[in-house]
């Protein structure tokens, strides 16, 4: 019993140590990406703030692309890209068409892409 | 120094493509072992990204997945996806190789000097560990990075790691390290502990007795006509990125304008837009965009009853057989076709797309508006030799066949053979009888080397052979 307890001691020693040693080397990596990862935090940042103007519209009711568009100033083509996205990951869905545009209402889990 | 690892087979086919799954399958079936090197995440080439293809208008991804899991499950094809190719070298050996297809058993241990193929090839970083991943998606649901989806025209996007896409064989995750914030949320998700950040590219080396050059092609670029607008203008897409509006798992799942998701009323084909054009450095016809302008007008008169739909061309170019009726096919469900060369695109008012043109008809200089224009650019050579291996390419940049009459798979290196698009633009039924060619030299070549190996008489009338000579 005694000796089960110390190997078990033993090995999560050595795993913890080896958490140590990777965390370490995921700081390093950090640093020497520091500028990748700025670039692409300011992108999710906008990316972010983007998806819940878009999704704080669907909330109110199913709109089309220009409706979104209006209400989020944002341009049409990027609300298409962003609304063909939230498709694809299953938090919006198309309803029905109106003077040849689809609408989109909010469906799913909201946190798949937030 | 590291040592490079070596592994050896019968043959390598550069690029999974279906010229080069289909030639592989071909070797494959003969019991030669075959090494499917590709550069992309998935294989399948251009056909597994079409919705429809022609005369037959049976889905692409119908007859695609079959071969690629036929090739995935065979147990003579290796696949090896993200790699590329570095050098390709002939070089003397002395040969205690264990050879799959056996002649003459007898002779199995001989030992000689002979040439084999040897090609260095890079195995780039997926940051995902192969072995482990096993494609549940789960890192791409929780990663918080949005890139644009290339595999989906640009019209979608993406997650910084994802599979590549739905029907991607291998089902593995690939993380793109330009768009990844090392946050940590797949590697916290990943149920097999696939992730790892810390994987590098590594090089080793596939040693061969044959070669085939299954690269394909790629398609000029609408950044590169200026009278088009550069790709700047919105609603002028190409024809790839039209293939993904028509397919069923596409980034609408309906056909859409990408400027503002208005459903078309008026769509145009630009025929020859990169091709027969020499200010693009394409002088030559580029051979099946005649064929799918018709098979996708169809499909949107399909998909969109209503929709005006107008091909704007130089010839009609309905080349195989079948293809005049599929042609004409098209001329009755209503579909237009104006003869003229379209001289300048525009963007119009409300996202519309102006385009002038002179009509063949006597009308002159005529002025008119779509919702949606497709170009059918260029067809141009995928890859190019240079660097890496002795093979030469012709005028046009593709590989260059030495006997392009009777056996159109030959090179000039010996023992290196080329099938599909990679020796000029070819459509699928092309394609694939020619890839069956191409495997039949290489075993014709194959039989020619090892019975020589084993002190037997070379099999006669080999034409690969006479042509090296
Ligand atoms: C818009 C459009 C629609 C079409 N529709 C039809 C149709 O309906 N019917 C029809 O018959 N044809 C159609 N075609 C033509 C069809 O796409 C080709 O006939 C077919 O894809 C040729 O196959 P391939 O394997 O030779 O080349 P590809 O499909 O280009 O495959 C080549 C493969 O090689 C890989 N590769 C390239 N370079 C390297 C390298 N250096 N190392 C490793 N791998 C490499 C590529 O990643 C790719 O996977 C269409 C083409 C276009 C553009
Ligand atoms: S890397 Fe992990 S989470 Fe991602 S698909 Fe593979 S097994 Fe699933
Ligand atoms: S580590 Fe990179 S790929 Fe993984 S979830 Fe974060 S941003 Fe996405």
């Amino acid at each position: 019993m005694v000796e089960e307890n110390i190997q078990q001691h033993k090995k999560t020693d050595e795993l913890s140590k080896n958490l140590d040693k990777k965390a370490d080397a995921m700081k390093a990596l950090r640093k020497s990406c520091k500028n990748r990862i700025d670039r692409v935090a300011e992108i999710v940042r906008e990316q972010k703030r983007a998806l819940k103007a878009i999704r704080a519209q669907l909330a109110n009711s199913p709109s089309t692309i220009p409706e979104i568009a209006a209400s989020t100033d944002m341009p049409t083509d990027i609300v298409l890209w962003y609304v063909a996205a939230m498709k694809k990951y299953g938090q919006i869905a198309e309803k029905e068409k109106d003077d040849g545009y689809y609408r989109y209402s909010l469906q799913g889990e909201s946190h798949v892409i937030d | 120094m590291k040592s490079i690892q070596t592994t050896t087979f019968d043959v390598m086919v550069i690029g999974g493509g279906i010229a080069g799954l289909q030639t592989a399958l071909d070797i494959a079936c003969q019991d030669y072992s075959v090494a499917v090197v590709e550069k992309g995440a998935s294989i399948g080439g251009k056909m597994i990204r079409l919705s429809k293809v022609f005369p037959t208008l049976d889905c692409a991804s119908c007859i695609t997945t079959p071969k690629m899991a036929a090739a995935a499950h065979n147990d003579n094809i290796t696949l090896f996806t993200c790699c590329d190719v570095k050098s390709i070298k002939r070089e003397r050996t002395l040969s205690t190789q264990n050879i799959s297809n056996s002649i003459s058993p007898q002779n199995n241990n001989t030992q000689r000097n002979r040439f084999v193929l040897k090609a260095v090839v890079t195995q780039r970083a997926r940051y995902v560990d192969a072995d482990k991943c096993i494609g549940c998606r789960k890192c791409e649901y929780e990663c918080p990075v949005l890139v644009s989806d290339v595999e989906q025209g640009g019209f979608s996007a993406r997650k910084a790691i994802s599979i590549p896409f739905s029907n991607a064989i291998p089902q593995i995750a690939v993380l793109d390290a330009d768009n990844c914030m090392l946050c940590g949320k797949c590697e916290k998700i990943c149920p097999t502990h696939a992730i790892n950040y810390f994987q590098e590219s590594y090089d080793f080396v596939i040693q061969a007795n044959s070669i085939v050059l299954a690269t394909g092609y790629e398609m000029t670029s609408l950044s590169d006509k200026p009278q088009y607008g550069m790709g700047k203008i919105p609603n002028v897409i190409d024809a790839l990125q039209m293939e993904r509006l028509l397919a069923p798992h596409g980034p609408y799942n309906r056909v859409l304008r990408p400027s503002d998701g208005k459903e078309p009323d008026s769509i145009a084909y630009i025929q020859c837009a990169g091709s027969r054009d020499r200010s693009m450095g394409v002088p030559y016809c580029s051979r099946f965009c005649c064929m799918y302008a018709i098979k996708q007008a169809m499909l949107l008169s399909g998909s969109l009853p209503l929709a005006e739909i107008r091909i704007y061309y130089m010839d009609i170019r309905a080349f195989g057989k079948g293809y005049e009726q599929f042609y004409q096919n098209a001329k009755a469900m209503g579909i237009e076709f104006v003869k003229a060369k379209v001289a300048r695109v525009d963007a119009g008012e409300d996202g519309s797309v102006t385009l002038q043109y002179e009509d063949q008809n006597g009308y002159g200089m005529v002025t008119m508006n779509h919702d949606l224009v497709v170009a059918s650019m260029g067809v141009i050579s995928a890859w190019s030799p240079k660097g890496i291996c002795n093979v030469s390419q012709g005028l046009d940049n593709f590989i260059h066949t030495i006997n392009s009459k009777l056996s159109p798979t030959l090179t000039d290196m010996e023992g290196v053979f080329v099938a599909g698009a990679a020796a000029g633009p070819k459509d699928i039924v092309d394609t694939i009888t020619e890839a069956g060619s191409a495997a039949i030299e290489v075993s014709k070549y194959l039989r020619y080397l090892y019975g020589k190996e084993r002190g037997l008489k070379p099999v006669s009338t080999i034409s690969s052979l006479k042509a090296v000579a």
